[in-house]
């Protein structure tokens, strides 16, 4: 079943035209990659499904852009709702100043959760769930300062896997970690997929291979191909493709 | 190029950049020598003044004896009038411009006319005190106008320093609990708003010190020449430390039998600024901590 | 368990499977050659297919892990050996099918006496167990076990020398089936490329584990 579909989508920045024709459907339970060279509207893309793009002034959007059969974009749909069920992990690890314990409970709090037993529940599955509980259990009334960038990280995917979202959008997730770390939230992208349906931006290309069911290349704005990753990364049918995985682009 | 040249332009480099360390180095040490000299001079003189009570009993003899006490309280009321007023009045103007106002004309027109209000004489502030608050909303020459023309000078610097904070904080704080599904009230509320107060907390202090030292604006809107009285309510007259240091060593009785006083005044009036600068420097590193911990 | 560390235990998985197949075609021809039973022949011919396709989806397996996942060190060893024990055990394969083929083509069965003579069925028992023992080695990463092939595979070097002599007396004497003898030591011949074969397997499992290269002599074994 396709749980995320675009139809013919097109994102103007005032003059910029940053998406040109976007047309993709992408599948529930799959790792979905988003490659391309910087400002290839890669980004973009993965933040129409959260109406992340509402936040900047000047943009304008055309086309179909539906999540689980239904227009996002439509009159009268409540983004708040929306993006309980889409959540975003971003570039920059980005923990509140508050503990780990209220990290992950502030997705909840703010949807009007008071009940004390379900918080807790709900807290300790998802740092179980982003394989941090191990690390923090012993400590959720420290700052979520004191973990590494790694760990901030994981904190950040299990403060969005807390409130139960169906698609998990990634913005680069690992691109300011360690090697180490980087490996943890891959290996956590593969067992992930399972329940969600992930879309990760990603500058690495292997880690597009790593962890993807399913590869996109972005060019200048345009969907140049998509394919499984296997074939994006043995045998590309277009050229510009493979002349970015290989890093001949010119 | 011979040897000796390229020495000899290293020579040069070098006197240059110890040319530039001491002179640089001098000015700035002058400067705290300059605040040195100042604050030494007021203690040599204002000392010999302070007594129990010289901070506790009323003045007397056409202020050349006695107490400042009535001085002191009503500077305190001023200063609590007017940050009452001016505080929250100013971190929601704050919030509005940084959060919720959009780029664009009102906002620059917003930010413009913050801009120039701070550069109003202070003065102006109060003429404009006296001709709107005591005489059109006739609360006659009384603490509320008087904390309320001191709100006014104070709010640009309460609005600047909110805004200059809200700023400071990454944007990828506000997206990621956007990203949760909640309003832009409720990030402002629990994210932004902690993160950014203990540096909204330091135009507190600057605009703490600043009012607690003015004295045109009480000039004509609240400040007492002589009240041997502490006020019964908001709608009374005060005497005020700077305004009294002002009558006091030019226009007092007996100018030269109340110079040690005026001394007297002055330190009391810095060690009311500095208790109130360290006071508020705790609430911030308290707030500072609080922020880190929840 | 890490993503790439599936992957490479399902390569390896391939990999036995692929090697339990073709020793099983090995074991098979050797049975249709000394039983001289032409179904078994004509089934080797059959299941050579499936060898091909086994060994293409390792060959498209090994080109996936290289290309998503950039294996380095051990696994990159890993992934290179399996494409050589791969393309080895295909040609195993290969060796097993034209045997086969030898067994349906001619028409009357190789007498058993001659059989013997060539030291056919000893030959190929001992390149079934060199088979076992690189099987060992794969599944136990036992480098023991593959450097025993090394000794085995000088024991066919040694019967595959006398075979060219054994057909010389044979055809010199007055039982003479030139054609058989021929056959013969062809057959002779494939089952110590087999054994070749077998220790480039061996090989690259000592290259995979212990990272020394033993090829042309390289190194001491």
């Amino acid at each position: 079943m396709n749980k995320i579909e675009t139809a013919n989508v097109n994102l103007h920045y005032g003059d910029f035209h940053a998406l040109k024709g976007i047309t993709m459907s992408i599948q529930e339970n799959s790792v979905t990659a988003l490659i391309g060279p910087s400002g290839c509207g890669k980004s973009t893309y993965l933040r129409l499904f959260n109406r992340m793009n509402d936040l900047i002034s000047n943009v304008e959007i055309t086309g179909d852009v539906l999540v689980e059969g239904k227009d996002i974009y439509e009159r009268g749909v409540d983004v708040d709702e929306l993006r309980k069920k889409v959540g975003m992990v971003f570039q920059k690890p980005n923990p509140f100043p508050k503990t780990i314990y209220e990290n992950v409970a502030y997705g909840l709090r703010v949807n009007g959760i008071k009940d004390k037993a379900f918080i807790e529940e709900r807290v300790e599955r998802s740092l179980h769930q982003a394989a941090l509980w191990e690390e923090v259990k012993d400590k959720l009334k420290k700052s979520a300062f004191e973990l590494s960038g790694g760990q901030q990280q994981r904190l950040c995917i299990a403060r969005a896997l807390a409130i139960e979202p169906t698609v998990l959008l990634m913005d680069e997730p690992a691109s300011a970690l360690d090697p180490l770390s980087t490996a943890k939230i891959e290996e956590l992208i593969y067992e992930l997929k399972n329940k969600y349906t992930i879309i990760i931006v990603t500058h690495n290309m292997q880690q597009a291979g790593r962890v993807s069911d399913r590869t996109a290349f972005f060019y200048m704005g345009e969907l140049i191909e998509m394919d499984e990753t296997k074939m994006i990364f043995t045998n590309p049918k277009n050229l510009r493709t493979q002349n970015y995985i290989t890093g001949r682009f010119g | 190029m011979k040897k000796p040249d390229h020495i000899q332009i290293r020579r040069k480099k070098q006197r240059r950049q110890s040319f530039a360390f001491w002179t640089f180095g001098i000015l700035s040490f002058s400067i705290v020598a300059i605040l040195i000299v100042i604050l030494s001079f007021i203690l040599f003189h204002g000392v010999k003044a302070i007594s129990w009570d010289f901070i506790t009993k009323m003045p007397e003899d056409g202020m050349t004896k006695g107490g400042i006490f009535p001085a002191i309280i009503g500077t305190l009321y001023l200063v609590a009038g007017s940050m009452l007023f001016a505080f929250p009045i100013g971190v929601m103007s704050g919030i509005y411009i940084n959060e919720y106002a959009r780029e664009g004309f009102i906002k620059r027109f917003i930010q413009m006319m913050t801009n120039n209000l701070a550069g109003v004489p202070s003065i102006v502030f109060g003429l404009f005190g006296m001709s709107l608050f005591v005489n059109k909303l006739k609360f006659g020459d009384s603490i509320l106008a008087g904390s309320l023309t001191l709100g006014l000078l104070a709010l640009p610097v309460v609005i600047r320093t909110t805004e200059e904070a809200l700023r400071a904080i990454d944007n990828s704080f506000r997206h990621g609990s956007m990203a949760l599904g909640s309003s832009k009230w409720q990030t402002t509320k629990r994210v932004v708003l902690p993160m950014a107060f203990p540096n909204i907390i330091t135009g507190l202090i600057l605009s703490i010190g600043r009012v607690s030292g003015e004295t045109a604006p009480i000039l004509f809107t609240v400040a007492a020449y002589f009240l041997p009285k502490l006020p019964h309510s908001i709608f009374d007259q005060v005497m005020a430390l700077p305004y009294h240091l002002y009558v006091i060593s030019t226009s007092g009785t007996n100018i030269e039998a109340s110079r040690s006083m005026a001394y007297g005044t002055a330190l009391v009036l810095i060690v009311i600024v500095l208790i109130a600068n360290l006071l508020a420097n705790a609430l911030r590193r308290y707030f500072g901590k609080k922020v880190k911990m929840n | 368990m890490s993503h790439l560390d599936t992957e490479l235990k399902y390569l390896k998985e391939e990999l036995i499977d692929m090697h339990r197949l073709v020793r099983l075609q090995v074991s098979k021809c050797k049975d249709a050659l000394v039983g001289f039973d032409n179904d078994l022949a004509r089934e080797v011919l059959a299941t050579e297919r499936r060898v091909n396709a086994l060994e293409l989806k390792i060959d498209r397996d090994c080109e996936n892990i290289l290309a998503l996942f950039n294996p380095v060190a051990i696994d990159l060893r890993f992934v290179l050996a399996a494409l050589k024990i791969n393309s080895n055990l295909e040609r195993i394969g290969d060796n097993a099918e034209s045997i086969a083929r030898y067994v349906m083509d001619v028409t009357e069965p190789f007498p058993l006496e001659f059989i013997k003579k060539y030291e056919i069925s000893e030959m190929a028992d001992i390149a079934l167990s060199m088979l076992d023992d690189a099987m060992q080695a794969l599944e136990q990463e036992d480098t023991a076990a593959s450097r025993k092939i090394f000794m085995k595979d000088d024991l066919l070097d040694a019967i595959n020398k006398k075979a060219t002599d054994t057909t010389i007396l044979l055809m010199e004497s007055k039982n003479n089936r030139p054609l058989h003898f021929l056959n013969l030591l062809s057959i002779v011949r494939k089952i110590e490329r087999i054994g070749d074969q077998t220790k480039n397997i061996s090989e690259e499992i000592i290259f995979y584990i212990e990272a020394k290269v033993l090829r042309h002599g390289g190194e001491d074994r």
